[in-house]
């Protein structure tokens, strides 16, 4: 029972916080409704026994995607974030049909298994479990990821450095 | 009913203990602070809350409370060009994140049966939800920073994400050692971990090598999180007015105070669980309840610390404090690990040789890497290029 009305609390932030974030034409206002979405997702995935993967939700998506975003405001728009400016596109029927798509391919796993069965096995989902999973079967790729993120930082000091400038040459105005 | 009755007893001692602690802190702080400045502090305000409080002024500790009375009754101003709702849900957002971490602390109360822990989620990734959820205070500093619109407040506002979001990264990685070494992310098990041992603080891990240098940078670190002196450049008084919240009065400020002391408890709180044995102490065989004692004790340790450095030390540049983190903490806490996984391998075997070598080359490899951080970071002095207008 308290779980319904959580589930259905929750959702309906979730909702809210998305259309919000699209339909907000300021945009640190918008970020900040994403950030709320963000947070309703992580409180669903609470409700899933998914524990380990609630935290990563608020830490990834609310501190560091969310905070990478403001920063990106705050460095390219004017500061005061009150752009007035909106993308018009005139691709919204194509935009439609993607999202209905991939609205059906998520619901293809339920579709399949239906009439959904009796009893569900019960999960136990733990943070050791998944601990002792990556590090077993998935340390491989684990480790590519790692490699991968290393790249990606490496890439972006190399791109924020600029032209290295030979000595005595003058940094361009 | 009785899961409202539950949920009851697991949050109100919470939301009543902590804040009359704050209140407490409060009074503490502006003490200290004064004995270390060579003032009294104030001593005026006395149990009938009357100036000279009568024969009973006891040392001015009805202080909070007028001050608490006073917030109440100032006038809210918000500015024109403000975002009125920003503005408004700033400092509530602010006291949120704080007084949810504080769930995750291990606190056994004894009213709960047996001593079950009263942790509104018993948690098996405490832990990491701790850090996650604290994380949240960033956005409340740049929220109230960017809706006062106010170019004070914004320039706090941005160098409160610079830095939280720089201090984050080596207060993860040094509670990472904890974690390794108790194989747990549960805060319980950390805590019961440490218990036991010879004079009760045997097992803590504030008295092993690794333990010692996560400790301190967990609580360096800690202090740049809270915005605590000597890192609290988001509200450097001589530069940025009051920084984030120079637009705030009245309750709306009280708020932020209360969200800002509230933080500061629960990160002492996981310190005192990762590194100083959560609730251990002695006398705990005979009455339990006095874990709960101990435990507020030894966050009141860390925060007369806070206090004592607040008091004494000036306010870092914005440089000084991006490359403490990056260039000095970082490093430090990385290799940290890796001596901790070395020190985890060696120690299986019992034998008291190999445990006394292995803290010995823990400690050497350590202190030779502050050192050389230290020397590789050291200012390089040039002669002065001056130009003049030409």
């Amino acid at each position: 029972m308290t779980e319904q009305i959580a589930f259905w609390i929750l959702s309906a932030v979730a909702v809210l916080g998305a259309l919000v974030a699209v339909r907000k034409r300021n945009l640190v206002h918008g970020v900040f409704a994403l950030m709320l979405f963000f947070a309703a997702l992580s409180g669903l995935f609470l409700l899933l026994l998914a524990e380990f993967i609630a935290a990563v939700q608020i830490l990834v998506y609310i501190g560091a995607v969310g905070i990478l975003l403001l920063f990106a405001i705050m460095l390219t728009e004017r500061v005061t974030g009150d752009d007035d400016r909106r993308i018009t596109s005139r691709g919204w029927f194509c935009g439609v049909v993607v999202a209905v798509a991939v609205f059906f391919v998520l619901l293809l796993p339920p579709i399949q298994q239906w009439p959904a069965p009796e009893t569900v096995p019960t999960p136990e989902p733990s943070v050791e479990k998944l601990g002792q999973r990556l590090m077993n079967p998935y340390v491989v790729t684990l480790e590519v990821l790692a490699l991968l993120l290393t790249a990606a930082l490496i890439g972006a000091v190399t791109a924020a450095q600029g032209k290295r400038l030979a000595k005595g040459e003058e940094p361009p105005e | 009913m009785s899961l409202v009755l539950d949920i009851l007893i697991a949050t109100v001692p919470l939301l009543v203990i902590f804040p009359t602690l704050f209140a407490f802190t409060t009074w503490l702080e502006r003490k200290a602070l004064a004995r270390i400045q060579n003032r009294v502090g104030p001593d005026k305000v006395g149990v009938p809350l009357t100036r000279y409080g009568g024969r009973f002024s006891l040392f001015g500790l009805g202080q909070p409370m007028a001050d608490g009375i006073k917030m109440l009754f100032k006038e809210n101003i918000v500015p024109r060009d403000a975002d009125r709702l920003f503005h408004l849900l700033a400092p509530i957002l602010a006291l949120i994140p704080a007084m949810l971490v504080l769930c995750f602390l291990p606190l056994e109360f004894p009213w709960t049966d047996s001593l079950k822990p009263v942790q509104a989620f018993l948690l098996d990734g405490a832990v990491i939800f701790f850090f996650a959820i604290t994380g949240l205070n960033t956005l409340a500093v740049f929220m109230a920073g960017w809706a006062s619109r106010n170019k004070y407040s914004l320039l706090g506002g941005m160098r409160a994400i610079a830095q939280m979001v720089s201090y984050e990264i080596p207060l993860v990685l040094s509670a990472v050692v904890v974690v390794m070494m108790v194989g747990d992310l549960n805060a319980k098990e950390i805590a019961d971990f440490q218990t036991g041992g010879k004079w009760i603080v045997g097992n803590w891990f504030l008295f092993t090598p690794w333990g010692l240098a996560a400790f301190v940078i967990f609580f360096i670190a800690s202090l740049a999180e809270t915005n605590r002196s000597p890192f609290d450049l988001p509200e450097a008084e001589s530069e940025l007015v009051a920084g984030y919240f120079t637009e705030y009065s009245g309750f709306k400020f009280a708020l932020f105070f209360l969200g800002e002391y509230i933080a500061m408890f629960a990160i002492s709180g996981l310190a005192v669980t990762l590194f100083l044995g959560g609730g251990a102490g002695p006398g705990l065989d005979a009455a339990p309840w006095l874990s709960v004692v101990w435990f507020i004790a030894k966050i009141f340790v860390l925060i007369g610390v806070m206090i004592w450095l607040r008091g004494t030390l000036p306010r870092l540049r914005v440089d000084q404090l991006m490359g403490f983190a990056w260039k000095f903490l970082l490093p430090l806490s990385i290799l940290n690990i890796l001596v901790a996984g070395f020190a985890w391998h060696a120690t299986q075997q019992d034998s008291k040789t190999i445990t006394v070598v292995t803290w010995v080359i823990s400690l050497a490899v350590l202190y030779m890497t502050a050192k050389g951080l230290n020397q590789l970071n050291r200012a390089k002095v040039r002669p002065r290029n001056y130009r003049y207008a030409e």
